[in-house]
């Protein structure tokens, strides 16, 4: 039956894992930042884009490999973040911490235009033009499935990188000590965790992730300095889907998500993708207003 | 007061943020503003000719225009070493005078009434893209200005009223998909397998390739459209995978059809007669897809040939002035359309009237061969199609231009 051929199909799984990953690779980031500070980042797309192009201009000026071109821009992204967090936001935290409103806001105009100069800085260095990267495009065949080299590069590194996150969220102290901030800044304040290093922490892996993701989306398809918003978005659905702040739940929507969009479009028609991706969230959002993994709320 | 202190500090970001915005849509305008003069001034008061146009510099055209403005670029820098543009037997330096229309239609209209009202332009260069031409068409036409369109391909161009603008391209939807139903016809192709970007464009290529489709008794296998913003087409190949059709019709824009050539290449979806509408004819197409997209049949109807006067020349001086091949369609248009005014200007001066008859009547030469426009539409260049081969993109079809033979696309790694 052609139902049970399509959900046992090996191929559609690949597909599956592959959107999956680079979604909640994507979201990560969007998901520390927010959770911990309460920051609206839209310019998250576009950190995702500077990374592409640091990528690109890694593997097809310096001749480096994906592999290593890959790390590099993550801790380039990384380094963006840091010096973004000194730079404009520890000051605006330190005024306005606690204060969501007023901070989320602030932060949502900050990083539209944020957004704004890097799309156009990126355009007058690269030109509006479309790039790509050509890399690892050998394709290995495992029984009936056939796998391109890039997307499962893409599928091992953003798993690893998520697994590795939501491993040490859970188990480290350093872990414990964020999600104590995600979940409640004045309580964790009073415990004596320290909210600076902490906020730091999660621009430095917020922005390392999202330039990462970009690295890896460099190789997967063609990208321009204005391509960034697509992402924004993808982001800020995981990441509401899954509950603000909720990594590990974030993770396990993206691969939902990513499930939904392939299987259903396989079932359906590919014109309804985004009837279904958005048909999903705004139901999920109805449904569950704090996630489709939200604990109730504390007494 | 710690509230009357917050709020100065809230008006104070809030300045920031705004004076960020106009600084970085400035920094855009920047790189729009009008080109001052280049060419040191000769001797003789002999002033410039000032050519204006609008093109998409930020927005989501400005990764397609820069084949265009590069091919304009190009043309004014040729002219102008040759002397500059032959007007009344004196020859006059080319400046441009470019504003950004931020892929907005609307403000390609305003770009084009400042030019002609306020910097008092002498000549006018086509926008690029469909949309735009047909915006700007009634501006040339109030303001009796001619201009010879290029970017510009859709049967919606066929209701303009001849006057003012002429699109040099012969791509058009009608006429294309009957000459590729006679193609398939003719390499032996019985089944096809069509899907579509639901954008006009591609809308306009399928509700002209259907009937035609039909009429020639090839069956369609499989029928499907996709929304722009697709990110994975694995569903989609699988079930043309399955079909095993004779012909392959991709009706895709350039920015998907490097991840279509992808991911068909990964499941090892092929047929011998595979055409992809937008996307090979222009260099990051071959950048981004290499050798694998051999055998791919695409849109256009120019290729270097012998007897196409400076065709060969464009395509390396472009080359070396770009570090990257022109787009097949889009540089090829705009060359053509800068050729065409400059053989009228030639002949007619400057006057509006003048070149509008001269280019009305007149053949010119081009890089495409002859070019005669009757109404609004150039009745000279057939109908024609490109493939990727392993020496560049050739022409295939009408046999009375090709330049190569068409190769069947065996597999997705030759």
């Amino acid at each position: 039956m052609e139902l049970i051929e399509t959900l046992l199909s090996g191929q559609l799984l690949f597909a599956t894992l592959v959107t999956g990953a680079m979604y909640a690779l994507v979201a990560v980031g969007l998901n520390l930042v927010y959770g911990t500070m309460r920051l609206l980042n839209v310019a998250h797309g576009d950190t995702l884009i500077l990374g592409a192009f640091t990528s690109f201009l890694l593997i097809e000026s310096l001749h480096l490999s994906p592999f290593v071109a890959a790390p590099l821009a993550a801790l380039l992204g990384a380094t963006f973040g840091y010096a973004l967090y000194r730079g404009v936001f520890r000051g605006l935290l330190t005024r306005l911490g606690g204060q969501t409103v007023a901070l989320e806001s602030n932060s949502l105009l900050l990083f539209f235009g944020l957004s704004i100069v890097l799309q156009n800085i990126l355009a007058l260095q690269f030109s509006p033009a479309t790039q790509s990267v050509q890399a690892l495009d050998f394709i290995w065949h495992w029984g009936e499935v056939s796998m391109t080299g890039n997307r499962l590069w893409a599928l091992g590194c953003a798993s690893l990188v998520c697994a590795v996150i939501a491993l040490v969220l859970k188990f480290s102290a350093h872990g414990l000590a964020l999600r104590a901030l995600i979940e409640h800044r004045d309580a964790a304040q009073v415990v004596g965790a320290d909210i600076d290093r902490l906020q730091a922490a999660s621009f430095i892996v917020g922005y390392g992730t999202a330039a990462l993701a970009g690295a890896l989306v460099a190789t997967l398809e063609p990208f321009s300095p204005f391509s960034g918003f697509p992402f924004t978005i993808a982001a800020f659905i995981v990441v509401i889907l899954g509950g603000l702040g909720r990594i590990s739940a974030g993770i396990g929507c993206a691969f939902l998500l990513a499930a939904i969009e392939t299987y259903g479009v396989a079932l359906t028609s590919t014109n309804l993708r985004s009837v279904l991706l958005y048909g999903v969230f705004v139901a999920a959002l109805v449904l569950f207003p704090r996630g489709l993994w939200a604990r109730k709320a504390a007494k | 007061m710690k509230s009357h202190f917050s709020v100065r500090r809230r008006l104070l970001v809030l300045t920031g943020l705004v004076l960020t915005g106009f600084v970085s849509s400035a920094f855009s305008q920047t790189v729009a503003k009008p080109a001052t003069a280049s060419a040191p001034v000769t001797a003789a008061a002999v002033k410039p000719v000032r050519i204006g146009f609008s093109i998409a510099q930020t927005g989501f055209m400005a990764e397609a225009a820069v084949s265009q403005i590069n091919a304009y670029e190009l043309w004014k820098d040729q002219v102008n070493a040759r002397g500059g543009l032959m007007v009344e037997g004196k020859r006059r330096k080319v400046e441009f005078v470019k504003y950004d229309d931020q892929s907005k239609p609307e403000q390609s209209v305003r770009v084009y009434e400042k030019l002609i009202n306020d910097d008092k332009v002498d000549l006018l260069f086509a926008p690029f893209g469909t949309q735009f031409h047909m915006a700007v068409a009634p501006v040339f036409e109030k303001y009796k200005f001619p201009v010879v369109g290029n970017t510009a391909a859709s049967v919606v161009l066929k209701q303009v009223k001849p006057g003012y603008i002429w699109f040099a391209t012969s791509a058009m939807p009608d006429r294309m998909m009957v000459d590729l139903v006679a193609f398939m016809k003719q390499n032996g192709v019985k089944s096809a397998a069509i899907i579509s970007n639901v954008l006009p464009f591609t809308k306009e290529l399928r509700n002209f390739l259907e009937p035609e489709l039909k009429k020639a008794g090839i069956t369609v296998t499989v029928s499907s459209e996709y929304p722009p913003d697709i990110k994975d087409m694995t569903p989609l190949l699988s079930k043309v995978k399955k079909a095993k059709p004779d012909a392959i019709l991709v009706l895709s824009y350039p920015m998907e059809s490097v991840m279509y050539s992808r991911q068909a290449r990964e499941l090892g979806v092929n047929a011998p007669f595979h055409f992809l509408s937008l996307g090979p004819s222009d260099a990051f197409y071959g950048k981004a897809v290499g050798k694998s997209g051999n055998g791919l049949i695409t849109m256009g109807h120019w290729s270097p040939r012998a007897d196409w006067k400076g065709s060969q020349a464009f395509l390396d001086d472009y080359r070396a002035k770009f570090k990257d091949s022109p787009d097949y369609l889009n540089s090829a248009l705009s060359w053509m359309s800068a050729q065409i005014m400059e053989q009228a200007v030639a002949k007619a001066g400057l006057d509006r009237q003048k070149i509008k008859e001269v280019i009305a009547k007149d053949t010119f030469d081009t890089i495409n061969g002859p070019v005669r426009f009757e109404g609004v539409q150039n009745v000279t260049t057939p109908v024609a199609f490109l493939q990727l081969q392993a020496n560049g993109l050739q022409l295939v079809w009408p046999s009375s231009i090709a330049t190569a033979q068409f190769q069947p696309k065996l597999n997705w790694d030759k």
